[in-house]
């Protein structure tokens, strides 16, 4: 069952990730799943301080708060001080991180106290740590339960949010002309943003937390330009690539994360080499054809 | 394309099931030990009745320990778990205890008394993890280990109970005889300085004096008055040697020879210490004791005026 299971953790947290991911990447953000890993820093140490342990769920809460304080951040120097996303992600998540350091030599030099060791969760373990009712009855991993009632969150979010998201995304202006908040909605997805990477972090580990948001949903942005399309195409990619890494790392006795991320970036290899319409080995009147494509220059979907 | 994915999932389910059942293999006793200090532990005390495996190799870094898929079949079909605990293993730790509600799971510092833990003071609940620099202290992990073993296979519980005792035994004799290598080093000259804070329990039970350049986290790099001071106090005290570890980079620690170097004051580097992880197996120190003994050699010749043989390090 192991393996059955640790495929079905990876997938439903690469499918939560990338669907978030796809709108992450529409609107040039991103890194900040990575940003969000350095960033909780402060909260781990604030979280120790206070509690004086360093249990999961303690560090678990601290990150988690600080995830959002992040997230907010970004938006709040994107918005105010009108930085670029990128630049306003690269100043709060190394502010941030260096915070975290600062605290750990002046408060805690002689504790072991780093995300790496008291956050990060490995995806070898997943199968390890069940979850057991009071009555004695084994129920399966905990990560899995944890994962599924993340993705239920999202995939509702999402549903109910899609199209003032679409907008949002494409077309701020246009949004607020029409009486959606562009920030209500960016704050909303920011938000599941930090409950989805903290949540995984503590179930499968950081590398392949930040590369689920990225590598799945940038492969289909290859091959798509319909946001719907890049969605499912996302989840496609999610569960091929949780299935060929986990194998990879079965043949080479490796990392799971690692086979897992490397699987995911050939993969993207492949689909930017041989696509149909974006390939470098495309016909070259589609090359021109093609050219002046731009995220905000997407149809308009059928809007339902 | 969501029936589909269904399908995916269910084919999956099935794949599982069928390939990765398991049953409980006859034969000796599987044992998984986190480090390899505590595999040879392990080891000593159960002799060829069962097979050990250590998770984390020579020349790891408990802290950038990564998991293998090899390493979870491993814990999946051990019958006992060993591991060091005091948050030696970070997270990895929790998840063993967890199992723990189904498989033996044994902390090895389980068996040290509360009071012979180095703590920081303000914060009781995080001891120093690396017990076994203090040989009496790592001495006492034994009776855990044999008391584990005996309920585990009644039959051997007597030769289990002996190879203990000798082996305790061994123990003590080697805290005894690396008390006198170390009490050769003149008062003034026993100060050890080394890349990173593991070493607190050999400065305690062999009263030497010891700084390390890096706080026992791997993040709290020490901030550059802390380096210009441990300089400072080499340079006052004429300390002839810092050393490195096997397990940690020796950047942090070139950067303080240097330091020195520039204040007038040589400097050499004593040699390798092996910290959080033993030596290559097979060879002298790819075990607990042959450890021991290459860090006190390597120590008491680095920082003595007079040449030590190492041979006088005894049995």
């Amino acid at each position: 069952m192991d393996a059955f299971y640790i495929i079905l953790t990876a997938s439903l947290f690469s499918i939560s990730c990338g669907l978030l991911g796809s709108f992450l990447i529409l609107r040039k953000m991103a890194m900040v799943g990575d940003a969000i890993s350095h960033a909780v820093l402060p909260g781990i140490v604030i979280a120790f301080l206070m509690t004086g342990t360093r249990d999961s769920f303690d560090m678990i809460v601290g990150a988690a708060m600080l995830g959002v304080f992040t997230t907010f951040l970004i938006e709040f120097f994107h918005k105010r001080a009108r930085l670029q996303t990128d630049a306003a992600i690269g100043v709060t998540f190394t502010w941030l991180f260096a915070l975290g350091i600062i605290l750990i030599s002046l408060y805690a030099g002689q504790v072991d106290l780093d995300q790496e060791c008291v956050l990060y969760g490995e995806i070898a373990y997943v199968p390890l740590d069940l979850w057991i009712t009071q009555t004695g009855l084994i129920m399966g991993p905990k990560a899995i339960y944890v994962a599924l009632f993340i993705l239920l969150v999202n995939i509702g979010f999402l549903m109910i949010g899609y199209r003032n998201l679409y907008m949002t995304t494409f077309d701020p202006a246009f949004a607020a002309s029409i009486g959606i908040s562009v920030s209500l909605w960016n704050y909303l997805l920011m938000g599941a943003v930090s409950m989805t990477t903290v949540a995984a972090f503590d179930s499968v580990g950081a590398i392949l937390v930040v590369a689920l948001f990225v590598v799945p949903p940038a492969t289909a942005y290859l091959l798509s330009h319909q946001l719907k399309t890049m969605m499912w195409l996302t989840v496609g990619f999610s569960i091929f690539i949780s299935i060929v890494g986990y194998y990879l790392a079965v043949a080479i006795d490796g990392s799971i994360a690692g086979a897992i991320v490397t699987i995911a970036g050939i993969l993207f290899a492949v689909v930017f080499l041989f696509a149909p319409g974006q390939g470098i080995f495309r016909s070259k009147t589609k090359q021109t054809q093609d050219a002046t494509i731009e995220p905000n220059l997407f149809e308009r979907e059928n809007l339902t | 394309m969501r029936k589909y994915i269904g399908l995916v999932l269910i084919g999956l389910w099935l794949a599982g099931c069928s390939a990765d059942q398991q049953t409980a293999s006859e034969g000796p006793l599987q044992v998984v030990a986190t480090t390899g200090m505590v595999a040879d532990l392990v080891q000593n005390i159960a002799g060829d009745s069962i097979e050990v495996t250590a998770l984390m190799g020579p020349g790891v870094d408990p802290h950038l320990y990564k998991a293998t898929q090899g390493d979870l079949k491993a814990l999946q079909n051990a019958d006992i778990i060993f591991y060091n605990g005091l948050h030696l293993e970070g997270k990895m730790a929790e998840v063993l205890e967890k199992l723990g509600r189904i498989k033996t799971v044994v902390a090895v510092a389980e068996g040290i008394p509360e009071a012979a833990l180095l703590k920081d003071p303000n914060y009781e609940d995080a001891p120093d993890p690396h017990i076994w620099f203090d040989v009496s202290l790592w001495a006492q992990t034994v009776e855990t280990v044999a008391k584990t073993l005996s309920k585990a296979k009644p039959d051997h519980a007597t030769i289990y109970q002996q190879k203990a005792i000798d082996y305790k035994n061994e123990l003590l004799d080697l805290h005894e005889s690396v008390k006198k290598q170390i009490a050769t080093i003149p008062k003034a000259q026993r100060i050890m300085i080394t890349a990173h804070d593991a070493f607190n329990y050999f400065g305690r039970a062999y009263d030497m004096e010891v700084r390390g350049l890096q706080g026992i986290s791997t993040l709290s790099e020490f901030g550059l008055r802390d380096r210009v001071d441990l300089v400072n106090y080499i340079v006052e005290n004429n300390i002839k040697a810092v050393f490195v570890e096997t397990s940690v980079s020796e950047k942090n620690i070139q950067s303080i020879v240097e330091g020195c170097r520039q204040k007038g004051h040589e400097i050499k580097i004593g040699g390798n210490l092996y910290s959080d992880a033993m030596g290559e197996a097979g060879s002298p120190e790819g075990n607990y004791i042959g450890m021991v003994k290459a860090n006190v050699a390597t120590i008491v010749s680095s920082l003595n005026p007079e040449p030590v043989q190492i041979s006088t390090i005894s049995e």
